[in-house]
């Protein structure tokens, strides 16, 4: 990456606290963390299972709200959008990967990615061309055609990682994206979110338990009992 | 994204075709209580439309001649005859009488009329032709296919033997079939000569129409004048005050049966994808888009239904009207289209049931 681009705050997390259920039966998930995640990248959070990993994804994206504290994303706080805002936020500036990838079984792979461009209002024909740019990219024209349940994991990883990045996200949050993956895949769609990350200045944030993915992230955090640690 | 709610239904391809199987079937049932009707309508008031003379002459209290009783006699003939605008007087006497072909008797609409002047005679005669004296009858074509009358056939009405001279259309009420011999012989049956149920008046100047009328309830006591308008509609009237409120009903439980299966069917797609649905509202997807999908697919079963139901539709009348000739059935191009937009409108309000669903499909799903 060139050192001269500036990297600017993507998501601002200010003592949040994020609490499940009432009284004796509550559970402090996350407890008072803050962070700044900036653009140009990769930051791995890792963290045994049940450690808040994924709550922590679904605060940044704006699906869950904190028990207190405040999110910022955009340099807005999350409080302040409204739901539609918030949908065309993540239409248009969040790419999500998820453990088990989730494409659309129905559709095609190309469909696949054309659907998350069609979110963000752009011309059923551009879409088909960025689509099949995004296919050519990402080494999978083979598959445009294809249904997912055709597709071997390593297949699907990247048509995932395709969507992801469609709509030329800001900040792509990637939930466990190596777990039902073997080493050498696992490794390759860490390499592709770091590329973007760094050419693209964007920022990623992947949760996983994985450590061995620790030497591509730039910065690593854990997340343990609730807390958040920075390591080095 | 119309592709995906094609991909959806055809992923399970017997709930399909159970689905479009039921909506087409609710469509059948539709059309043919539509064609039913039509055909009943036409049926029941086509003797009074096709008998176009400008004054209906009834008993008192008589309104229409499908559901009431109604007597007027010779003396009370001879009175609007000397009226100076009265051109003609036809005399009809309807009569439900029993005719018998070997040991089967069946009930008919027997309508007497002058065979001179053909006023009040069948409407049209479909094989054959009209009668001439008192031992022929025309009959209804449903009630001779029914009953397998041809031209030809003795028919014994009492002590009577009558020749099958001609088949007659636009004479078949579903309950009841009309069927044509002379006034004389049908006043004979009633045994009161110069009786009839009404009288059927022609005016000289058609301009004096009212001024007529008014003067034959003048002279005339105990009846009642209608201008051929009027006295039709009262006929329509009554035939759907009948038959109206059957067809609703039916046709309501026909809809309401379309509108349940659809829901169900759109219901169980949104469920089963439940997570494809999850994953689309997190990626960003605007809040119509998936509500789109759904009104889609009910478009699309009920496009596909009422083409399917269309497609048996006629085959299958041909078929019940063979079985059952007295089930007449007309359907215009109007009537389709009405039908077809009705099932649209089902369509889309089982498609706004279903939706409700996507209410209970969180986000945070895909994160599990």
């Amino acid at each position: 990456m060139n050192s001269s681009i500036k990297k600017s705050r993507i998501v601002h997390l200010n003592r949040i606290t994020k609490i499940y259920g009432t009284n004796e039966h509550k559970t402090i998930v996350l407890q008072q963390i803050s962070f700044q995640f900036l653009t140009g990248e990769l930051i791995l959070l890792i963290g045994p299972s049940g450690s808040g990993k994924t709550t922590l994804l679904t605060l940044i994206a704006g699906l869950t709200k904190p028990t207190t504290g405040t999110v910022s994303l955009f340099e807005r706080n999350i409080e302040h959008y409204t739901p539609m805002e918030l949908q065309q936020l993540r239409a248009k500036r969040i790419g999500f990967i998820f453990q088990t990838f989730l494409l659309i079984d129905s559709l095609t792979a190309i469909e696949n990615v054309e659907v998350v461009l069609r979110f963000i209002g752009k011309p059923k024909k551009d879409v088909h061309l960025r689509a099949t740019q995004l296919l050519n990219r990402f080494h999978i024209e083979y598959l445009s055609r294809r249904f997912p349940p055709t597709m071997s994991q390593g297949e699907k990883q990247r048509v995932a990682v395709a969507r992801a990045v469609a709509n030329n996200a800001d900040l792509i949050l990637a939930d466990e994206p190596t777990g039902s993956l073997e080493s050498k895949q696992g490794f390759d769609i860490i390499r592709l979110l770091q590329t973007y990350a760094k050419e693209q200045n964007k920022c990623v944030i992947v949760a996983s338990h994985d450590l061995r993915l620790v030497e591509y992230a730039d910065q690593i955090l854990r997340l343990e009992d609730g807390m958040l640690r920075e390591m080095d | 994204m119309d592709i995906y709610a094609v991909r959806i239904l055809k992923s399970q391809p017997l709930r399909l075709i159970l689905t479009i199987g039921g909506v087409s079937l609710c469509v059948i049932l539709m059309l043919f209580l539509l064609a039913v009707y039509q055909g009943v309508a036409d049926g029941s008031v086509e003797y009074i439309r096709k008998n176009c003379v400008d004054l209906w002459v009834l008993q008192s209290n008589a309104t229409n001649i499908l559901r009431g009783s109604s007597l007027v006699s010779a003396p009370q003939e001879q009175s609007i005859r000397q009226i100076p605008g009265v051109k003609s007087v036809s005399l009809v006497l309807l009569v439900l009488s029993t005719v018998k072909k070997g040991d089967k008797a069946r009930t008919i609409f027997l309508t007497g009329f002058d065979p001179k002047d053909g006023i009040g005679g069948p409407p049209q005669i479909i094989a054959g032709r009209s009668i001439q004296g008192d031992n022929e009858i025309v009959l209804d074509k449903s009630f001779a296919s029914k009953f397998k009358f041809t031209l030809g056939d003795s028919v014994k009405i009492q002590e009577h033997m009558l020749k099958v001279v001609g088949i007659s259309s636009g004479t078949n009420a579903l309950v009841i079939q009309y069927a044509f011999v002379t006034l004389h012989f049908a006043q004979k049956l009633m045994g009161f000569p110069g009786i009839a149920t009404c009288f059927l008046v022609q005016v000289k100047d058609i301009n004096n129409i009212d001024e007529v009328a008014n003067e034959i309830r003048n002279i005339v006591p105990g009846i009642e004048v209608y201008d051929h308008k009027t006295f039709l509609e009262n006929n329509i009237q009554e035939m759907e005050s009948g038959f109206l409120p059957l067809l609703y009903t039916v046709a309501l439980i026909g809809a309401v049966v379309l509108t349940v299966i659809l829901s169900l069917l759109l219901s169980v797609n949104i469920l089963e994808r439940k997570k494809d649905f999850a994953v689309l509202k997190t990626l960003g997807s605007p809040p119509g888009f998936l509500k789109r999908i759904i009104i889609v697919q009910a478009l699309l079963i009920s496009f596909t239904s009422s083409i399917v139901a269309l497609i048996i539709f006629f085959p299958l009348v041909k078929v019940i009207e063979r079985i059952s000739p007295e089930v007449t059935t007309k359907l215009s191009v109007e009537q389709i289209l009405a039908v077809i937009s009705v099932v649209a409108a089902m369509s889309l309000i089982s498609s706004f049931i279903s939706m409700q669903k996507l209410r209970r499909i969180y986000l945070l799903e895909v994160f599990k």
